[in-house]
């Protein structure tokens, strides 16, 4: 596409858009550090991850007031005017992301006292792996303003949340065959719930790329995994 | 600084040029206001209410203007009444209809030369039309005489005045469904109001001071006379032939209605400018 | 979807222009364009300048005809019937289409004057009902509380804003069917084109509008459909929230967005 013929709306542009990669690689970090954390119950890493969430929350506010300047001053039309709406919703997304991340921080701290229960953990790092790659398919989908490969992202959350059911249940059998192991799962449950949301918010992303390349939005029912995600993810996750 | 010399050279070449458009502007000025002087302390000597009330004298006895004061007036008013028409429409022809037409290209050139033609070859003209074929001299050819001096005059005006209207306001008027004659009879013309009077304004002004033509059509009478069908008197003539004559009352008299014509001319002048500079609306 | 259905069902076509081409003398304006304009919508002609938006609007009154040497070919129906015709009847058609300029024109004449004249070209109405046709235009194009006072006053003494909607009121008065703005807000101040936004936004009701704006926001704003016309082609027309959020074409794209060389 050509440039605009006043260049500092390129730049302005372009501006959000690195911002925006910036974000995403924070958030995917915080993921993994987050997962590391937990896994090694390493509370020093769970720290490191905590104090991250300042920067993309800046970030996030940053992006937020330059779109609506340049809304103000530019009256964006077309491309333009989904790429800057993109950008105020991908941020948001993002930002959550990292406060989902910094919620499993948090438990990693808390787990550290609590005797461990390793067998637990497995599920949670399937999960964390197929959260982990929908959220880098969709930062990818953005970057290459990629609307196949964000409608993969949209469509593969599913897997996620089978996954989410089936490590439930399993939580649940742990929980029942001892219970000194409830606290620890108690703990992991809420952790798959905020991985699952992840996901969630990188389905959004993925939304949001598909408008922001063919200005059609996708349709409002998404393929569903089982009955139980729905109940499930009805109250909002718990930070 | 290093253009400082070219600057200085430039600055230099600008005063000699300032003094010398003033100089030439005193030189020009000069001559006018000198001509008004003479005008004035000659012809306010010669000027008493009987200028306006007795008819020229016989050399030798007291007397006045009065008929050719109003000699002048009825060829005047006449030409002015037979010329505005015809320049009116001839002017609307070349800026409403004309435009860029082979015919309104000569219209328009012939009518540059008229309107410079010396005044003397109308009044030549007009005497081998008229006077010649009714054998005397009238008052009506006079009037005529003069309306061709006016058409060229109210044609040009016209179309300048008619060309200075916004073509968005006939569009304007086109838009609204009107007929192109009413667009030009009452949107144009109301717009172009105060130049097209300024134009008869002007015409008048030019023709009144006219002798030439008079002198081979209307030629001159030493009596009161309203009969179009007779030599009829006019100042300017009357001026002409007092001015040349040995006689002080008669050259008093030709004082007195000079003053007379230029003031009329100037007021004339006066209030076609006032007009003038509110020319078309917007 | 089933709304959007419904609205395109009722949407009727007005003027429906067909392989238009026009001509200045040996050069082309417009390229056989297709386009429609909707009954009671607004439809606006965006495109940079020279791209042949302000011709076709031109040609939908058949305005070009006061110049020598401009000619379209083609056909544009009003009602079915092809207004290029040469038996068309030229005033009759510009009574049922009506324009307004871009730099209001005022007629020079009073306030009142400037409404009665155009509806005494088609109706001989008694003085009060004269009267009341004119107190109605006015009021129909916002100016009525302005000027209520001062009827007589020349048309020319209103201010720019308040002329532009003097000439909206005349053409209102004459009742048109059909009302054509060549870019009727590009010498107003922010205020007074809020103002005759805000007009067109209502005559819609009873007219058919076609807006030929430079302003992009403006067309945004006001129309319902939007055509991109480029170096005399129609490049694309389509409904305007769609043109401007995500339009088809690539130079239509640029267009909006600013990216013109």
């Amino acid at each position: 596409m050509p440039e605009h013929i006043v260049r500092s709306y390129d730049k302005e542009l372009e501006d959000l858009g690195r911002k925006i990669a910036e974000m995403g690689g924070i958030a995917e970090k915080m993921l993994s550090d987050a997962m590391d954390a937990l896994a090694n119950l390493d509370t020093d890493l769970a720290h490191t991850t905590i104090a991250a969430d300042m920067r993309l929350d800046l970030l996030q506010r940053d992006i937020e007031e330059q779109a609506i300047l340049t809304i103000a001053r530019r009256q964006p039309m077309a491309m333009d005017l989904r790429e800057i709406i993109a950008a105020i919703r991908i941020s948001g997304d993002l930002e959550r992301v990292g406060d989902l991340a910094k919620n499993i921080a948090k438990r990693a701290i808390k787990l550290s006292t609590e005797p461990r229960f390793p067998r637990a953990l497995i599920g949670l790092k399937s999960m964390h792996e197929a959260a982990a790659m929908l959220l880098k398919d969709a930062l990818d989908a953005y970057a290459l303003r990629d609307a196949e490969r964000a409608r993969m992202v949209w469509s593969n959350d599913v897997e996620l949340d089978a996954l989410e059911d089936s490590v439930f249940r399993d939580l649940l059998t742990f929980m029942m065959e001892d219970p000194r192991n409830i606290s620890f799962c108690a703990h992991l449950l809420f952790c798959s719930k905020n991985i699952e949301r992840i996901g969630d918010h990188s389905t959004n992303i993925a939304e949001t790329v598909v408008y922001l390349v063919t200005g059609e939005p996708l349709p409002t029912d998404r393929p569903k995994g089982s009955s139980q995600r729905s109940r499930l993810a009805a109250p909002p996750a718990a930070i | 600084m290093r253009g400082m010399k070219i600057y200085e050279a430039r600055r230099h070449r600008n005063k000699i040029a300032v003094v010398l458009y003033y100089s030439a502007a005193v030189f020009g000025i000069t001559w006018l206001v000198l001509i008004l002087f003479t005008l004035l302390r000659e012809g306010v000597g010669g000027l008493s209410l009987s200028v306006f009330t007795q008819n020229t004298p016989p050399p030798g006895s007291a007397g006045g203007l009065l008929n050719a004061i109003v000699g002048s007036l009825i060829m005047t008013g006449l030409g002015v009444a037979f010329g505005t028409p015809i320049g009116l429409l001839a002017g609307t022809y070349l800026a409403e209809y004309g435009r860029g037409t082979y015919l309104a290209a000569t219209v328009r050139f012939i009518n540059d030369i008229l309107l410079s033609a010396p005044s003397i070859i109308v009044g030549l003209f007009v005497y081998e039309i008229m006077v010649a074929p009714m054998g005397h001299f009238s008052g009506i050819a006079g009037a005529v005489a003069l309306a061709v001096i006016v058409v060229p005059v109210v044609v040009r005006t016209t179309e300048d005045m008619l060309r200075l209207v916004p073509g968005g306001l006939r569009e304007a008027g086109t838009a609204l469904g009107m007929p192109r004659v009413l667009v030009i009879s009452r949107v144009a013309y109301r717009a172009a109001k105060a130049g097209l009077i300024t134009g008869m304004l002007l015409a008048v002004a030019r023709i009144s001071g006219e002798t030439a033509p008079l002198l081979f059509t209307a030629l001159n009478n030493q009596f009161f006379n309203a009969n179009l069908n007779e030599p009829m008197p006019s100042l300017s003539v009357v001026i002409y032939q007092f001015a040349l004559s040995p006689y002080r009352d008669w050259q008093k008299l030709a004082w007195a209605g000079a003053l007379l014509i230029t003031f009329a001319v100037l007021a004339l002048s006066i209030v076609a400018r006032l007009l003038g500079s509110r020319k078309v609306a917007q | 979807m089933s709304l959007a259905n419904a609205v395109k069902l009722d949407l009727r076509t007005k003027i429906a222009v067909k392989n238009l081409s026009f001509f200045y003398g040996d050069s082309i304006a417009l390229k056989s364009v297709n386009m429609p304009v909707y009954t009671n919508k607004v439809t606006a002609l965006i495109g940079p300048s020279g791209c042949g938006k302000s011709t076709l609007l031109r040609v939908m009154n058949r305005m070009y005809d006061l110049y020598p040497r401009q000619r379209a070919e083609g056909e544009v129906l009003l009602d079915g019937e092809n207004i290029l015709d040469a038996k068309q009847d030229l005033n009759l058609l510009r009574a049922r289409v009506g324009m307004v300029f871009q730099k209001p024109t005022p007629f020079p004449m009073s306030i009142y004057e400037n409404i009665a004249f155009g509806i005494r070209l088609y109706e001989k109405l008694p003085k009060i009902e004269l009267d009341g046709r004119v107190e109605t235009a006015l009021k129909g194009a916002a100016l009525w509380e302005e000027v209520r006072d001062k009827l007589n006053a020349s048309g020319l003494s209103l201010s720019g804003g308040q002329q532009q909607r003097l000439c909206i009121a005349r053409t209102v008065a004459i009742q048109p069917e059909v009302i054509l703005f060549d870019e009727p807000a590009s010498a107003l101040d922010p205020i007074s084109t809020a103002k005759v936004e805000e007009l067109i936004d209502e005559l819609k009701a009873n007219y058919t509008i076609v807006i030929v704006t430079h302003n992009m926001q403006q067309a945004a704003r006001v129309s319902e459909y939007t055509a991109f016309m480029y170096l005399g082609e129609l490049v694309e027309f389509g409904g305007t929230s769609h043109m401007f959020t995500s339009p088809d074409q690539q130079q239509t794209q640029n267009y909006i967005t600013g990216r013109f060389g």
